[in-house]
Order: C-alpha cells, then structure tokens, then sequence
C-alpha cells in the first residue's frame, strides 16, 4: 500500500502544481468551461484514489468540492466568486493535507467543516467565511518546507536514456576489459578497472531496478473491475489476487495492463457462469477467479485461473472451421492443445452472442499479439466444465537477456534462454538424429521433434550436422531442437532491436554486443519456426508411433538384481507381471520348486538360494502361451537396451551379456527358461485326453498332472464330455466303450516288450507319443 | 549554403548532406547477417554501438563493394537505428547551394536515391538520400 500512497501524493502534487494556472484563470473567468473541467477532473481522480486508499478526510473534501462543481457544470449553479474561493480553498486543503501525508503528520480536523460548509449553497458570502478562506489559502505559504520526499516522477524516456546510456558504460567496460587483457597490463591498472567495473555493475543494477514497479500497480484495478463487472452480469464472483509484491519492469507493466484486463473480462463474461447456472452444475454459487503473479528465474509468470466453464476445443474447432481459418482435414490431425491454441487465432471468438463486455472476435489474439511483442508466452489450459488457466509469462526487463551463444560454422547467435528446454547431444539411442526425406527429425526420449540446422537454416552451409541440439519451445506449447555446431557461453546480454532490415527477415529478435566486441545477433525462436516452417503440422508428428522405430535399436528392458547379486535383465516384453508371493508358498517338489501364481502352479527359476525374508518377489514371464516364475531380489528400472548380444557358448538361463552404458548385463535366455519347465494352461479347445484307468490311483495321482502340466485337458473313464476326445490313455490295457480316438498304451516296466506301449515314466516318450496321435487324430 | 559530404560509390560521385551524418569511418570486420537482403552488408560495432551495415553499391544495384579491403564507411542515422554506409572513397566536404532538379535522365536506381543535384564549381553531383540507400532496392514488382 505505501508504493500506491506514493504513487497518489506524487500524483496529486504534480496535477497541483500543473492545475494552479487553471485555478488563477478560473478564478479570473468562472464561466470558463475548459478550466472547470480541469479541476473537476481533479477533484474526482483525488475522490477515486483516496475512497481506494481509505483517506477519508481527503475524500470528504474532494467528494464535496465535486458534488458542488458537477451542479455547475450542469448549470444548475452559476459559479460565484464565493463558490470559486471556496473550490480554492478546499484545493488549498488538499495540497496541505497530502504534504501532511507524506511527513506523516496530522493536520488539525474541525476547519474541514468550514471549507465544506463554504461550498453550500449560500446567498452571499459572509465576511466570516471569507476571512476563513483567505486564511487557510494562506497556509502553503508557511507550511513546513517538504521534509525527505520519498519518491520523485521521472518522465520514461529519461530512464530510457540513462539506461542506454549504462548499457553503453556496461559495453565500453567490456570492450576496455578486453583491451586490458590484450595489453598485459600492470596490476594497478587492473585493480583500478576492476572497481570500476563493479560500479557500473552495481549501476546498471540500480538503473535496472528504477525501471522495476510492483506488479501491485497493475493488480490494484482488478478488485474494482471485478465487482463492477460481476454487478453488471449478474454473477457472484470472489477475487483472489496473489504475489502483488512481484517486481516488473514499469513498461512491461503497461504492455501487460491491456491483455490482462482482456483476460480478466473474458473471464467474467464467458468463463463464470451464472450463479444459476453454477448450482446447477454442482458448483458453489459464489465463482473464483485467481490472479497470482511470481517469478520464476528470469521470468514473471502470470497466471489468471477462473473456475467457469473452461474452453471446449472442439467447439472451437468447429467456430474456426466454419471462419475458414483451418480445413477439417487439418482439425481432424489436431491435438486437443493444439485445437485450443485457435483461440488465439484472429478473428474467433467462442461467444455465441456479443455483450457490452467482451465477445467481439477481438481480443485474444491480441492478447497473444501483445504479450509475445515483449519476448513473453500464452499458455492456455483448459478443463471444460471445471475453469480454465491462461498463463503469462513475461521476461523481467525489456533489455537485459540472459542468453546463451551457439555457434554454426564460425557464425555466433544468442539464444534467449528462456526459450530453451535442454541442450542433448544426438550420441545415445534415447537421443538420435535420423533423415527422413531429406529432413532432420530428432529422437529425444521416445519424442519425436522436428530439427531446424542452424548452419543451413542460416544458409552458411549445405551439409546439416549438427553436433548438439537446442530444444526450444516455440510458444504455444510447441518444440523443435536447433541443431548447433557448438554452444559457447552463457551471458546476460544488452540487447537493442536490430534495424528493420534484419528484423523483416523474422528470424532476429535483435542485435547485441558481447564482450569480445563481435556483434551478435539474437535469435527470434518463433520466427524460426515460422521461417522453417517445422511446427506447422507437429501435432500429427507427436502422434505417430515411435516405438516401432525404435524397436530396431533399442527394447526396452527390465533390469533388476538377481537373488545372487548379478544385475541381469529381461526383455520387458516377456514379464507379465512382478509379484510378491509369501516364500512360504514355494512348493518343493522332488527338486523342481514351483510356485502358485494365479491359481495355477508354475515353476519357479532362480539363480540362487530363496532368501530368507517372509516375501519373496517373482517376475512372472510368460510367452503368451506357457508361464514361469523368475526369483529376484530388487527392480532396477527399465530402460532401453541394445538388441546384440555376446552369447554365452553354454545353455542355461543366461542367454548372454548386453553392454549398458558401459557396463555388461546378463540376459535371461527366455528360450531355456520355457523350456525347461514352462506350464501352458490349458484351455478350452486344448487336446483332450482321457484317462481310462479312472480307478488306478496312479492315473490319477501321478500321470493326470502331468498330462495337465503339459497342457491337454484331462478327464477320467466314465464322465461325460461333449467334446471329441483326441487321445486315450491307458496303463491297464483297458480302453473305454464308444471312443473313437488313438490310444497310448503305458507300461509298468522300462523293459521293451515289443508292442507299441511306452514305459509309463518315459516322459518325453509318453508326451511325444501324445503329440503325434493328437496331430495325427486331426 | 549547406554542407555536403562528397563521396564516391561505384563511379559516380555523390553528394549526401552533412546534416545526416554522424562520422566517417573505416571499417573492418564486419559480422555478416545471414537471411537478409544483400544490401545489408553485416554488423560493425563503433565503440559499444552496433550498426548494419549497408553496401551502397547492393543498394542502388551497382554491384558490391570489395568486402575484403578496408573499407570507408559513412555513419548516418535513420528512424532510430545507425548505418554504416559502405562506400568506395570519401572525397572531400564541400559548402553548396539548394540542390536543384534532377536531369531527366537517370537509370532507375539513381532516380530514386538522388534527390536533386548540387553543384561543385562545374560539375553537378547527385545529392543522395540516405534513407532510400539503407532502405535497399526496391523489391521486384509483384
């Protein structure tokens, strides 16, 4: 509050001084329309700031004097001279009260009365009243000389000028510094310099800071606004403003005052419904409308958060298809944020109907127009039905960007590092340049990112290869990487606008002077992108697939601890699933240790000893058909992994080692494991065989789970079944009445006994046989 | 009576009005600008000043100056921003009458940068508008 009491006695002082003329020839010529309402004017600008900065006795002055002024002005008063001595004497008060303000003193109340009493419509002035008025007219004149004036106005191009004019110091001490270093210079000289390079870092920091206004100045108007607004739409609205404290550049404030009020109008008018319309949906009646402004390194961020009824994209598909400004082609390729990004396109508006407030296919991409011609960004979210966020951000001074320089075939540019997303070197497969057609596309992380070359963007070369790229956002919420040769330095550069010229081109966002007095060009990102035209269509781009690509180099895999320790991995591909089973449940059977996992026991592989913990984590592995368990002790993570191999020349469960960043990993040969021990459920249309020896415990006991281990259905002689029985088995010698289907026959002994029976704990001859009757029986 | 610089550019000698310039320099190093007219030579910094350069020769479809020489530039201001004015040699600065009308013939380049001519002891020099230099040739008739 003390920077806008300021701000008023400032102001105040100034219209004072500026009004005394008008005041004297008012007096001279009472009729005098022009003068009269200069200091109508007056009176009522001092009645809003102090109703505002709660100064009532100052109010009551101005709010008397305008009361009075405004019936001469519709004539229903002719201005008298004791009207007139009146009206001075109050605008007396005024000055003397607001140098009381600012020396923080209290003047004495009751002659307040008087000077307002004297404004009443009265016959003739007595002589009283005049003796009062002249004296307190008299007052200025010995009011104590103005003690510590906090603040004082500066016209912008004055700070303007000392601005270049440290921008110039800040170059000229560059310029000298290399000069010095050149020259092998004695180490006083070096001193010497040094201080004075600190004092002009410290002035340019001063100067910058004379530029810096709270973003207070710009929040302040809202609370009125909103309410007004709101009355006026019949909407219940609560204002929440956040960060007033926020410092900006004063000019940047001025550029963000149109845009954001637009903003703020849009969502008043369009966003929060009526409070009908709000209880209806659910909502609290009362609408919130949030304001809250910080900074974010070398940014302000503004964000204007409503909770109305947010923007629907594809209505503004549809208005923007009917204004002609996209084809339906091009809509259907759209992405959601790209849909909503229309709104900034001139000539939309989603108001189906126009009203006094906003609606009139202006505005937005005015918004966007304004906010991007000081180097800032719109990002506009939105949650149909829930409120919508539009964010600003704005660089903190139009002057000073911190940038950083990269390099294509010797020629330096600045980038703002605003627009900078990361810097990745194309050596990795999660980062790699690929031609298609002629074009660069770059992978970063599965992304998939248009690349403009630098050096043949720039037209300095033929060959596009570049070492490095720049990701950078391109506004609107659009990136392409810029493919660099080299990135030199990081520096706050002064940068002025580049002559016409070179700003036609649309690729420059101006000139700078780093300190090896080379000039340097800054780039303009956007314009870039226009230029190269690469993110026109990037939302079609996103949306291809990019796994099929990378497939080829890289499979993802899973990588984790095995229970001895070694780090091992597995394609991610064949892990159905990790989980935790109770070390408890591990069956031990005969030395095959399984496990239950869903219903169904599978067996378990390890490479070591089960731990001795009460849990114990499994990766189920499944190839679609058969499953097993893989004891492990930790995930690691997945990550990418080079399809080639180094083989292991033994069979086992490593099918060999994988280099990873430098580091072997062993991979599971997924082949043995399933081989050696997969259990395939089986299903419904699974061979079905049948036991013919219903009785013998054996067939029961032992042969039907590993009939059921090896995936046919089993059921016993004497149920009943609708499906065709594929295969009969038998150890007795028995076959069931009715069956048409190929019998094995078991027997007791490992003897051959000449006939076609297998020994009945041949498992490979017994499962063999099964296979060839059942292919043979279809 | 005004003061003119007279400088060279290609063969013809020409005259700009001393009120408009700045200095004369000799300029090296100049930083080229990639994507932007060929008039527009590159950047220069005078002292903590950066200015584009302009080849006077490019600009009024003469050719080029020779980038590699040294080369004699002449500082102007316009709307705001300065130019170095590449030219081939600085002559002399002279004191002369109101310029007078242009003869009818002149190519098209000429008839557009020249404002008049002046007059030095006999010969007439065209009197050139820097603004129509720095703005470059007129772009080809759409």
């Amino acid at each position: 509050m003390d920077d806008l009491l300021t701000d008023f006695i400032a102001e105040t002082r100034d219209t004072l001084e500026a009004l005394a003329g008008e005041i004297v020839a008012w007096e001279a010529d009472p009729a005098d329309k022009a003068r009269l309402d200069a200091i109508f004017r007056f009176v009522h600008t001092v009645k809003g700031s102090c109703g505002f900065l709660d100064l009532p006795r100052l109010g009551k002055l101005s709010h008397a004097a305008e009361d009075c002024l405004a019936e001469v002005r519709s004539g229903a008063r002719t201005p008298d001279a004791a009207l007139v001595s009146a009206v001075l004497a109050i605008i007396d008060r005024i000055g003397e009260l607001t140098d009381a303000l600012e020396a923080n003193e209290t003047l004495p109340e009751g002659e307040d009365e008087f000077l307002v009493a004297a404004l009443a419509q009265g016959p003739a002035p007595t002589a009283e009243n005049h003796a009062t008025v002249s004296k307190i007219s008299v007052m200025p004149s010995n009011a104590p000389i103005r003690t510590g004036s906090r603040s004082i106005r500066l016209p912008v191009e004055l700070l303007d000028r000392m601005m270049a004019g440290v921008s110039d110091m800040v170059l000229a001490r560059n310029e000298l510094s290399r000069l010095l270093r050149a020259g092998g210079n004695s180490s006083t000289t070096e001193v010497a310099f040094e201080r004075l390079s600190l004092c002009v870092g410290e002035m340019r920091d001063a100067i910058t800071r004379t530029r810096m206004a709270r973003i207070e100045a710009l929040f302040s108007a809202l609370p009125r606004m909103v309410r007004d607004l709101s009355a006026e739409l019949g909407k219940t609205v609560r204002l929440e403003v956040d960060g007033g404290d926020v410092e900006l550049d004063r000019e940047m404030i001025e550029m963000i005052r149109d845009p954001l009020t637009h903003i703020v109008r849009n969502a008043l008018d369009h966003g929060i419904e009526t409070p009908e319309q709000r209880r209806q949906a659910g909502k609290p009646e009362v609408g919130r409308l949030r304001i809250g402004a910080r900074q974010s390194a070398n940014q302000i961020l503004i964000e204007v958060s409503d909770d109305g009824r947010g923007i629907d994209a594809e209505r503004v598909v549809k208005k923007a298809i009917t204004a002609g400004l996209v084809t339906t082609e091009q809509a259907a390729a759209m992405s959601w944020s790209r849909k909503l990004d229309l709104i900034f396109e001139p000539g939309l508006s989603t108001a189906d109907q126009v009203t006094g407030v906003s609606g009139r296919g202006v505005g937005m991409d005015v918004v966007r127009a304004n906010i991007e011609r000081i180097g800032g960004t719109v990002d506009i979210e939105s949650n149909p039905g829930q409120g919508l966020r539009l964010s600003l951000r704005v660089p903190l001074t139009l002057t000073i960007i911190p940038a950083l320089t990269v390099s294509s075939n010797g020629t330096l540019f600045a980038i703002p590092r605003s627009a900078i997303d990361e810097l990745v070197r194309p050596r990795s497969d999660q980062v790699r340049i690929e031609r298609l057609g002629g074009e660069l596309v770059a992978f970063i992380r599965g992304a998939r990112l248009p690349v403009v070359d630098l050096g043949r963007f720039m037209e300095l070369t033929d060959e596009a290869d570049p070492s490095l790229l720049v990701v950078l956002r391109a506004g609107g919420g659009e990136r392409y990487a810029l493919g660099v040769e080299a990135v030199h330095d990081h520096e706050e550069l002064v940068v002025k606008p580049a002559a016409p010229a070179l700003m036609a081109s649309g690729v420059y966002a101006g000139t700078t002077l780093p300190d090896n007095s080379r000039p340097m060009l800054l780039l303009d990102v956007a314009g870039i992108a226009a230029a190269a035209n690469v993110c026109r269509d990037q939302a079609v781009v996103e949306e291809t697939p990019v796994e099929k690509r990378t497939a080829r180099a890289a499979l993802p895999t899973l990588m984790f601890r095995d229970l001895d320790g070694v780090v091992r991995g597995v394609r991610l591909s064949l892990v159905e699933r990790i989980e935790d089973v109770a070390t408890a449940s591990v069956v031990d059977t005969g030395g095959v240790q399984m496990v239950p996992l869903q219903g169904r026991l599978t067996k378990l592989h390890k490479a070591s000893a089960l731990p001795e913990s009460e849990r114990l984590r499994l990766l189920r592995l499944s190839d679609g058909e058969g499953a097993v368990a893989y004891a492990i002790d930790q995930v690691i993570d997945v990550v990418e992994m080079r399809a080639e191999l180094a083989p292991t020349t033994v069979a086992g469960p490593i099918a060999g080692v994988v280099l990873h960043e430098g580091n072997p990993v062993e991979m599971l040969d997924a082949f043995w494991l399933f081989t050696h021990g997969s259990t395939a459920p089986a299903r419904e249309d699974s061979p079905l065989c049948l036991v013919a020896d219903a009785e013998d415990p054996w067939a029961r006991e032992v042969l039907a789970p590993l009939l059921g281990a090896a995936g046919y259905r089993v059921m016993f002689a004497g149920e009943s079944t609708d499906d065709r029985v594929s295969v009969v088995v038998t150890s007795t010698g028995h076959t069931p009445e009715g069956v048409d289907a190929p019998v094995v026959r078991l027997r007791g002994t490992p003897d051959h006994n000449g006939d076609e029976s297998i020994y009945r704990y041949d498992r490979d001859g017994l499962l063999s046989a099964l296979r060839r009757h059942v292919a043979g029986g279809k | 009576m005004a003061l003119y610089l007279i400088a060279r550019i290609d063969r013809e000698v020409v005259a700009l009005p001393a009120t408009e310039i700045g200095s004369v320099v000799e300029v090296d190093q100049v930083a080229a600008v990639p994507r932007v007219p060929d008039h527009v030579a590159g950047l220069f910094a005078l002292r903590s000043r950066v200015l584009t350069v302009i080849d006077t020769r490019a600009s009024l479809e003469l050719g080029t100056i020779d980038r590699n020489a040294a080369m004699t530039a002449v500082i102007v201001e316009c709307d705001g921003h300065s130019y170095a004015l590449l030219v081939d040699e600085v002559e002399d600065v002279i004191e002369a009458g109101q310029p007078e009308p242009c003869p009818a013939l002149l190519s098209a380049s000429w008839r557009r940068a020249a404002k008049g001519t002046i007059r030095r002891g006999e010969d007439a020099i065209l009197l050139v508008d820097p603004a129509v230099v720095v703005a470059g040739p007129e772009p080809l008739a759409a």
